[in-house]
């Protein structure tokens, strides 16, 4: 394996790992929001330094900026629907509540 | 080392499908059943990945998934009555008669399956160049498309036929008897957020971009009518639970016509052939990629509206701010 | 085992899966999803075989599941506005003979 590929590989792992911690914090964390925070956090970092680890492996410029547009559409839907979320949430609570 | 990753993966995959397949059926919450089926179809489209089926993975991601997925959704809104398992538990018999039938299913499944894969495969170079020098007269370079248009045209055309019935008799269910309240899927409640205005505007333009593209790049690679309608269908989704589209109690000629398109456009490619003295859809040569692209361009619009016409649950759909909003 | 015949395996496993939710649950929401599940088991099975010569891939099944897709979603759409309107009608999510007296 060249050193190009040991660095992808380990973008990977890294990548994968934060996955894993977002899907921890998912399952384990006991209200909506830190659960929310949990996945959006880790899993859109997760998925930057995945696709960053292709990019590497893959050693294509056209490659690299269909990934990094993959990116920024999945940042985009994962903001979003966070927000969406996290605001019918804090309704639902208002509603409770008041 | 590679072959054994991939072998790791596949079982995986193969372990999270029936696992996931199994949940949406034992899950006690109809909502829970639904989003589960939605990650069904999520890792069915890395499933045809897997199985070298790309264009099977973008439509199952944008059907299979998607589509399916907010159709499900937006019928759980209006039916919230999440039925209780019945009071008594089912005959131990009739328990067990349901389990011995599946098993029996599964089991003529997989026999069946076994029979096919055990099929002799035309082997050897020639059947190859023979099946390319096919797909070449087309004038399309991607098999699949080639098919779908033009060898198994048929199947294509009674599709569209299909998919416009769909459309007519969920209509005249709702024609029978509107939904009580006017506007019941647009999500934004008692308001705008800025964030809703942002991404509409930052969606709408590239998703009519990846629609074109992927209607284009069909000619020679992963893609075609069926992934471009589907995912302008999401735009059209998109629109209509962010208050973009508004539910119409009629359609309009414009959006009658669009119904029709496809099928009329195919089904007149089709005498036009017969009239020139060929079979039904056998394009002359030469003339057969630009025909089909004709044939696809409509397909895409024909494939689409009715799609977002069953999402919305309404005869038609116009442009507007629904009146919820500020 | 070769990667078809693992497929081929799953296909048969949701497909069993879809048959006995189709029989167990009456409720005609869950009754759809099962019979998808049956339909995807379906389309795994296709595509496999589409898949048994690992060095060419024949493009009719995929042509036939691609449209196969399309039917499924135009059947479910179908089978959920009916659902909608029983509901809209009676108040009931599921059919006469199944309902708990």
């Amino acid at each position: 394996m060249s050193a190009l590929e040991v660095f992808a590989a380990l973008l990977l792992l890294l990548g994968g790992f934060f996955f894993l911690s977002g899907t921890v914090g998912l399952l384990r964390f006991p209200d909506t929001l830190s659960r929310l925070h949990a996945v959006t956090k880790a899993d859109n970092l997760g998925l930057g330094l995945i696709l960053l680890g292709v990019a590497v492996h893959g050693a294509n410029l056209v490659l690299a900026a269909k990934l990094l547009l993959i990116w920024m559409l999945a940042l985009l839907a994962a903001s979003f629907s966070a927000h969406l979320v996290a605001r019918s949430h804090l309704r639902d609570e208002a509603s409770r509540d008041g | 080392m590679g072959e054994l990753v991939g072998w790791v993966f596949d079982g995986l995959l193969a372990l999270s499908l029936v696992l996931l397949a199994a949940r949406v059926v034992a899950s006690a919450r109809l909502f829970e059943s639904i989003v589960l089926f939605i990650v069904f179809g999520l890792l069915m489209a890395i499933a045809w990945a897997r199985l070298a089926a790309p264009h099977l993975a973008l439509a199952e991601a944008a059907i299979g998934a998607g589509i399916t997925g907010a159709l499900l959704l937006s019928t759980f809104r209006e039916i919230v009555t999440d039925q209780p398992p019945s009071a008594e538990a089912p005959k131990v018999l009739v328990y067990r008669l349901r389990v011995l039938m599946a098993l029996l299913a599964g089991g003529v499944f997989a026999v069946l399956g076994w029979a096919l894969l055990s099929i002799e495969v035309p082997a050897g170079p020639a059947a190859g160049e023979q099946a390319r020098a096919l797909v070449a007269r087309t004038g399309v370079d991607d098999a699949v498309t080639a098919v779908l248009l033009d060898f198994r045209a048929y199947d294509t055309l009674l599709e569209m036929g299909v998919l416009l019935l769909a459309v007519l008799g969920a209509r005249a269910a709702v024609a029978a008897q509107p939904p009580a309240s006017g506007d019941d899927l647009w999500i934004g409640g008692e308001g705008d957020t800025p964030m809703v205005g942002a991404l509409v505007g930052l969606l709408s333009p590239l998703i009519i971009i990846v629609a074109g593209y992927l209607l284009w790049v069909g000619a020679y690679g992963p893609g075609g009518a069926f992934q471009a309608g589907a995912v302008l269908a999401a735009l059209g989704v998109l629109l209509r639970l962010t208050g973009r589209l508004v539910p119409l109690p009629r359609a309009g000629a414009f959006q009658r016509g669009v119904l029709v398109m496809g099928l009329a456009v195919f089904s007149l490619a089709g005498l036009l052939t017969m009239a020139t003295g060929r079979a039904f859809l056998q394009y002359p040569e030469g003339l057969a990629y630009p025909m089909i692209l004709v044939i696809e361009v409509a397909l895409t619009l024909s494939i689409a509206l009715p799609l977002v016409l069953l999402f919305s649950g309404s005869a038609g759909i116009a442009a507007g701010r629904s009146q919820h909003s500020p | 085992m070769s990667q078809p015949a693992l497929f081929v395996l799953i296909a048969a496993a949701v497909f069993a899966i879809g048959v006995y939710g189709l029989l167990s649950r009456p409720q005609l929401v869950r009754r759809i999803l099962a019979l998808n599940l049956m339909g995807n088991g379906v389309f795994l099975l296709l595509v496999a075989f589409a898949r048994r010569n690992p060095e060419t891939i024949d493009p009719v099944p995929h042509a036939m599941v691609l449209t196969g897709i399309v039917i499924a979603v135009s059947a479910t759409a179908f089978a959920l506005a009916i659902v909608r309107h029983l509901y809209r009608q009676t108040g009931e999510v599921s059919l006469g003979e199944d309902r708990p007296r």
